[in-house]
């Protein structure tokens, strides 16, 4: 685990116990977590594993069972999304979640970015719908873009919020490999300007592009954690995948 | 936050409501002219008339708001109309004596009105009910206020001097006076007033629904939870507009009270709760212009079927509803302007055809 | 507080509570199942009291057959209704409680226009019982008893029956229920069928005790919606069970001592509070309970 210097705020996001079951099935099982500012986290498993359950839990749109939520020191686990939202806590969903009736430009304008920003390339918005090439698509109405572009929105929608930590599930979910790539080195730029992110995936080829510390869980539990290199010489994660014996 | 005399033209003019052309601008031009010159012309009857056709304009767009772009629908209008304009009558009835007593009566009304709304929408709201409860709920609200007010007969019933009246309404309300003008239900001033109050209402929302804030309540419709993820306050929000809303019948209950110089359960039922519903279901929720057009047809021909005895009005008007449901769902007016657009377009398309095609000769 | 007091009480309360549960188990299980709203379920219950009141008064039948007679009138009129107009807003709630709204007011008016502002009321049967100085109307309660066998009756198709088990397969998962074979469709229409028959049955019962007016029907919405709400949709029965009686213990004591009016104003601040902390109403509250004290969670 990485620590960027000292002081309160070196740890972003810390999770204490957490506990969430669904009819009778332990999605997050007492998972303990920590994300250093700055960090760039993958967060990896087989399907089922609680992934997507334990960013709703950090999102605050399911409660959890039992078990604790810090981000910044403090303890959110019973607030209501808008108010971490506006704590600087964001999500892209894992379905996309455009709206139907608005083009790309009202959808930024519902997630709060300043026209200015928008034509100017200004910000981080600014910068990501022009590096993305949605600021070409702004008058388009949002689901009539093609799926990569509509994924991408949802990470500019996400960024609109100003938050200090970005959550993408499943950001290349239907993908080409080349949009992948595309995705993965926004990603990585986007955490060199210190965006601090988790990203939940599937797409290996996309977990590799981003190299940085892996998190594997299992069973709604943490099954390994470490380096790229160290997950894929793990042979406990690669059983895993392949199936329990 | 510096809004330019060019943002406010963009925004009224914006894509979340109908008629946005330079042709439709026309139109608009020359109706809101005759309207202004109307009183030159027309017989006090007439003016009175279309007066009180005018004065439903707030709360049909009221609901206009509330149902077609957020989703909402509320029989309260009603509710909220009668709130105003007994309050109205209860301040103004005992503050005659005062010169801005019945300015002080509208604005307790109109307050009055969102005060209810805002306590009845926080416990709707907050508790993120599914969609059918609030339609329920306002009608069994306008229904208790109604059956209330039906029985605030005798003479215990009464603030300061104003009887409460019970089944046969409150009488001799005082109309607005602003300075030496009355304006009262059969006057030319009381007919600019309903004019303007229209047309500033039906503007003004025009601006909202294409601002920022109109965006985030269509987005509520859509998508709420998506919304949140937003980081918008969208119970907050649903509340407000549900204020506004209320507000606006309120402006329609004192402007009613004024002309009519009385306010009765009647105003409040059940068939009054009806009457929004219907303006807007029939025109088109989804457009202002689509509710405003369609309170201003409706109130007329309910007006001339009444002739026959209300029973045939409401007959026709709940036939109208359910032949809109089935067959119009968007609305009649907003179904004549899809049409219209396809059949624009698509005689466009034929001529580019043409032109193209005499080129290649 | 003495005996008879309590007696009285209790009385009033399970007059209370038998008016609520008549008034809106019919709605309620409609809305259980078609997830539809029938906001023409007061024109309905008007229906069976003026089938009633006609069928008595101008063909002197005796009493029950007039009771048969609306309940399958108003039944049949419903089978129609579902038919023609409310299969095609399954998918759209909002859009079935306008068009139900409509089809409301074209049923009032339209009895008004037919048959005028009011009908001569069927005879109350005067069956008093005097104790401790109260009389209590034989009638009414019969007609808690009528309520306790209606709602015996439903639990019993519910859960006892195979057309019960298809009604709630159908509505816990409609496309399942149907790739399993069951004419949900079919299902959908003696449904809506039934919820009519009993607002046919509520009609035509409370006929007697009250003046039949066209718009005699919102004296029943009133607090049928209220009971709605606050039961929720989640089940039918419990629902109508837990909410008829939680409210009819509120309305007793206010109606008792401050009037019907305040009661009834006692009814939907209630229910606004109730709606506030439990959203899907008490049956959607219990089936979470439920399933949280089974160390279950939520499915969500």
């Amino acid at each position: 685990m990485h620590r960027r210097g000292g002081g309160i705020d070196a740890v972003l996001l810390e999770t204490d116990d957490l506990t969430r079951s669904f009819g009778g099935i332990r999605a997050v099982d007492h998972l303990a977590m920590t994300i250093a500012r700055g960090e760039l986290r993958c967060l990896i498993g087989p399907n089922g594993a609680g992934k997507s359950t334990f960013f709703s839990l950090l999102t605050g749109l399911h409660k959890p069972d039992a078990g604790r939520v810090l981000f910044k020191g403090e303890d959110i686990t019973y607030l209501p999304p808008f108010l971490r939202v506006r704590r600087g806590l964001s999500l892209k969903f894992q379905n996309v979640r455009i709206y139907r009736e608005l083009t790309v430009r009202q959808h930024l304008l519902v997630a709060g970015t300043s026209n200015r920003d928008v034509e100017g390339r200004n910000g981080q918005v600014g910068w990501a719908l022009h590096t993305l090439g949605l600021d070409r698509e702004l008058e388009r109405l949002a689901r009539e873009l093609p799926h990569s572009s509509q994924q991408w929105l949802e990470i500019c929608l996400a960024l609109a919020t100003g938050p200090d930590l970005l959550l993408l599930d499943e950001p290349t979910a239907g993908m080409t490999p080349e949009e992948t790539a595309v995705t993965a080195e926004f990603v990585v730029r986007l955490n060199s300007q210190g965006m601090t992110v988790i990203v939940v995936e599937h797409d290996m080829a996309f977990v590799r592009h981003i190299a940085r510390q892996i998190t594997v869980m299992h069973y709604g539990r943490v099954f390994a954690e470490g380096t790229l290199a160290e997950i894929e010489s793990n042979q406990d994660v690669r059983r895993i995948y392949l199936g329990e014996q | 936050m510096r809004v330019r005399s060019g943002d406010v033209w963009r925004m009224v003019n914006g894509p979340q409501e109908l008629g946005t052309s330079p042709a439709f601008w026309t139109a608009a031009a020359v109706c809101a002219a005759g309207l202004l010159f109307y009183p030159l012309v027309g017989s006090t009857f007439a003016l009175s008339s279309l007066a009180s056709f005018l004065l439903f304009a707030p709360m049909g767009l009221g609901l206009g708001l509330l149902w077609g772009y957020n989703g909402v629908l509320s029989f309260g209008q009603a509710a909220f109309f009668g709130t105003a304009g007994y309050v109205y009558g209860l301040i103004a009835g005992n503050l005659v004596s005062l010169p801005a007593g019945t300015l002080l009566a509208a604005a307790g009304g109109i307050a009055a009105a969102i005060v209810l709304a805002g306590a009845f929408g926080y416990f709707v709201f907050y508790g993120q009910v599914s969609g059918w409860i609030i339609p329920l709920l306002t009608l069994v609200l306008s229904l208790i206020l109604e059956t209330f007010m039906a029985q605030t007969a005798g003479y215990q019933w009464r603030i300061g001097r104003v009887l409460f009246g019970g089944y046969n309404g409150m009488t001799n309300i005082p109309s607005l006076t602003i300075g030496p003008i009355t304006l009262g239900g059969a006057s030319t001033p009381f007919y600019y007033l309903a004019v303007a109050l229209a047309m500033l209402t039906y503007l003004g929302l025009r601006l909202l629904v294409n601002s920022r804030y109109g965006h985030i309540v269509v987005a509520i419709l859509d998508d709420p939870e998506r919304t949140r993820m937003l980081g918008h306050h969208v119970d907050a929000i649903q509340v407000q507009v549900f204020m506004l809303a209320a507000a606006l019948a309120g402006v329609s209950g004192v402007l009613y009270v004024s002309w009519g110089n009385y306010m009765s359960p009647s105003n409040i039922g059940l068939l009054a709760a009806t009457l929004p519903v219907i303006w807007t279901a029939v025109g088109g929720r989804r457009s202002l212009l689509a509710v405003f057009l369609s309170v201003i047809a409706l109130r007329w021909l309910a007006d001339s079927l009444a002739v026959w005895g209300g029973a045939y009005a409401f007959l026709v008007l709940g036939g109208l509803l359910l032949a809109t449901m089935l067959f119009f769902p968007t609305g009649i007016v907003v179904a004549l302007a899809h049409a219209g657009r396809r059949w624009t377009s698509r005689a466009r398309m034929r001529a580019t055809r043409t032109s193209v095609e005499s080129k290649e000769h | 507080m003495t005996l008879p007091y309590v007696i009285n009480l209790l009385y009033q309360f399970a007059d209370n509570v038998a008016f609520l549960l008549l008034a809106a188990l019919g709605l309620m299980i409609i809305l259980g199942v078609l997830d539809v709203i029938n906001l023409a379920h007061g024109e309905l219950i008007m229906l069976g009291a003026y089938i009633t009141t006609l069928s008595y008064n101008e063909m002197h039948l005796p009493l029950p057959v007039c009771v048969l007679l609306s309940v399958i009138g108003v039944a049949l009129f419903g089978l129609v209704l579902e038919r023609t107009v409310i299969r095609r807003f399954y998918r759209d709630k909002l859009g079935a409680l306008v068009a139900t709204w409509g089809i409301s007011l074209i049923l009032s008016q339209g009895v008004l226009i037919l048959f005028g502002p009011s009908l001569v009321s069927v005879p109350l049967p005067q069956w008093t019982v005097g104790y401790g100085g109260y009389a209590f109307g034989g009638y009414r309660l019969m007609l808690f008893g009528v309520a306790v066998l209606v709602v015996w009756l439903a639990w019993w198709i519910f859960y006892r029956t195979r057309l019960g088990v298809w009604t709630r397969a159908t509505m816990q998962n409609p496309e399942m229920a149907q790739a399993l074979g069951i004419s949900t469709s079919r299902i959908y229409m003696l449904t809506f069928a039934a919820g009519s028959a009993l607002a046919g049955l509520t009609g035509a019962l409370y006929a007697p005790t009250t003046t039949i007016v066209p718009l005699m029907g919102t004296t029943f919405v009133d607090v049928a919606f209220i009971t709605v709400v606050v039961g929720g949709g989640t089940n039918p029965i419990v629902g109508a069970l837990t909410s008829s009686a939680f409210l009819a213990l509120i309305s007793t004591p206010l109606s008792s001592v401050l009037g019907t009016f305040i009661g009834r104003i006692g009814l939907l601040i209630a229910s606004l509070v109730i709606i506030r902390f439990l959203p899907r109403g008490f049956s959607g509250y219990l089936r979470d309970a439920g399933r949280r004290r089974m160390g279950r969670g939520l499915v969500s």
